[in-house]
């Protein structure tokens, strides 16, 4: 009786999560699912129509411009971040006077909100009276009347690559510190009596014994991609016309337009997508502990 | 590290550092420059008494919105993360897994059914309605890290307790809690900072400007054709919003570093 008592005393324990979390998101899992069959407009108008959206995605070229999208972000994002993040780690693991200001520095951004950041790199960034056409025209670099558009359908894309760079690669460098400090100073010494300099060092000890370390980068990379709207929402907004959409302000701007059915549909794919990578993601994590 | 480094790799070493620090001060020196450049310090001054933009307001949401999902996160997480560690009960590692295989759920895929469920509960355009997702959202990471570091803490300290009469809850609070300082320090500062940057969730649930957090708050300086001097006010805007995330990121820069470091490294 006692230990029965006990037994379902633990559940108290998890159950506010389990409701607050567990229940919640499953919910909407599931809503979303089942909206996604439907013609729902949000409010109350909801008949099922079998793979409708799913067809029409399918077909809609602005799905594949967001597709596409999310997909150079986060092979440019995970790999500048990754080098840029792994070149400052290295040098910091030094221990030069002053490194941990370097640190600070590259790390400050992470705190900052990702909403002020964009509208800050928005008013630099735009075409006309920003302050980055505005200073290459002081400095000669581009003609008087040049309108560099930083935000528009050529350049709108790399715009948003450079500004999660420069508000994630403190995220990449933390990481990688955190594992060169794991590293045993022996294997440098071995090395050393070899004859290998730091450069050698660096790519043929350093680079390979992070190789799990990167891994867990570039699956946090992928489904931080995933989760991207904020620096996209305030900056272009998707456009010009579509052309710098990601799959969640796609989503964001068809629930809007009153086609929560097709949003819902969005949302799904967006789902299964997140839910693949983190299965490899647990796959990847049981690998990495048989190693050690 | 003792390894002598010669002075040339020294020189290089720093001036890599040194392009990249230029490169990751300008644009936050501009904000500052331009904040100043049209109008001077007074527009910190015109922000600060804004007709449509009240600041104090804006920094009361957001501290009263991201303090308390940071308080419910520390404390439902560790509660859970206790259990899920060191207690024994039916189906303890499924439900565990269940729960983690959301942290890949971007809330994005999801408004939809959040929106209609929060309005539903009558909760739309309420703080409520938006401290409920963000505990949602943030909560799982924090498990995680909970629980890895109960794990961490040996079964004999439990026993022991146990022996010298102490129940399950007394345990967690007289014996866990206080062993976790800087744990729970690392969960309650990134769950704050995750939730006082959240955009969307405000942005999707609320409607009145009396509500919005600062980075809702933001559009109230914003307007389809701003003059110069707008501009700058804007500006002065974002850095009077940025001042509280940077004070919290200076009093919690240790916890914070080992908080992001701790989510990535053991998951």
């Amino acid at each position: 009786m006692n230990s029965a008592l006990r037994r379902f005393g633990a559940y108290l324990y998890i159950l506010p999560i389990v409701v607050l979390a567990g229940f919640l998101i499953y919910y909407a899992i599931g809503f979303s699912a089942f909206a996604s069959l439907t013609d729902w407009n949000g409010l109350t108008r909801m008949n099922f129509i079998g793979f409708g959206n799913y067809v029409e995605l399918v077909g809609d070229p602005t799905f594949w411009i967001a597709l596409r999208n999310n997909l150079v972000f986060l092979v440019a994002t995970i790999l500048i971040q990754a080098v840029l993040g792994l070149l400052v780690a290295v040098i910091a693991k030094e221990r030069l006077p002053g490194s941990n200001i370097f640190k600070a520095i590259f790390f400050l951004p992470i705190a900052m909100a990702p909403a002020i950041i964009a509208t800050v790199f928005k008013y630099m960034l735009e075409a006309n009276y920003g302050t980055l056409n505005e200073s290459l025209r002081a400095l000669g670099i581009i003609g008087p009347d040049v309108v560099i558009q930083w935000l528009g359908k050529d350049l709108g894309l790399w715009s948003i690559i450079l500004i999660n760079v420069f508000q994630w690669m403190g995220f990449s460098m933390m990481i990688y510190y955190a594992a060169l400090m794991a590293i045993p100073e022996d294997v440098y010494e071995a090395a050393m009596l070899d004859g290998a300099g730091w450069w050698r060092r660096l790519v043929s000890v350093t680079v390979p014994l992070l190789r799990g370390t990167t891994g867990v980068l570039i699956i946090l990379g992928i489904v931080g991609s995933l989760k991207t709207f904020d620096i996209v929402w305030l900056t272009t907004g998707g456009g010009p016309g579509v052309s710098t959409h990601f799959l969640s302000t796609f989503l964001y701007q068809a629930r809007s337009d009153r086609e929560a059915g097709y949003a819902s549909a969005i949302g799904v794919v967006i789902l299964l997508i997140a839910f693949v990578l983190s299965m490899l993601q647990m796959r990847a994590g049981y690998r990495e502990g048989s190693r050690r | 590290m003792n390894r002598k480094l010669s002075l040339g790799v020294r020189i290089a070493m720093y001036g890599a550092l040194t392009a990249l620090a230029v490169i990751w001060l300008y644009p936050l020196a501009l904000a500052v420059y331009k904040s100043v450049s049209v109008g001077g310090w007074n527009n910190y001054l015109v922000v600060l008494n804004h007709d449509a933009f009240n600041y104090w307001l804006a920094i009361g949401n957001s501290f009263l919105m991201a303090g308390s999902s940071a308080v419910i996160i520390v404390v439902i997480s560790s509660l859970a993360g206790y259990a899920f560690s060191k207690m024994e009960f039916r189906g303890r590692k499924a439900i565990y897994n269940l729960l983690l295989a959301c942290l890949a759920v971007p809330v994005a895929s999801v408004i939809t059914p959040l929106f209609f469920t929060i309005n539903n509960l009558g909760l739309r355009d309420s703080y409520a309605g938006v401290i409920i997702p963000l505990v949602s959202f943030n909560v799982l990471m924090m498990l995680l890290i909970m629980k890895n570091h109960f794990d961490s803490i040996p079964d004999e300290l439990i026993e022991a307790a146990t022996l010298d009469g102490s129940g399950r809850f007394g345990t967690w609070w007289r014996i866990l809690m206080p062993l976790s300082g800087s744990t729970l320090a690392t969960v309650g500062v990134l769950a704050f900072i995750y939730s006082w940057n959240e955009y969307l969730l405000p942005t999707l649930l609320l409607r009145s400007p009396e509500l919005f957090p600062v980075t809702q708050a933001i559009s109230l300086l914003q307007s389809d054709r701003m003059s110069q001097e707008q501009i700058s006010q804007l500006y002065a805007g974002l850095i009077l919003m940025t001042i509280p995330s940077v004070i919290v990121y200076l009093a919690s820069q240790r916890y914070l570093q080992s908080g992001v470091t701790a989510g990535a490294v053991k998951s």
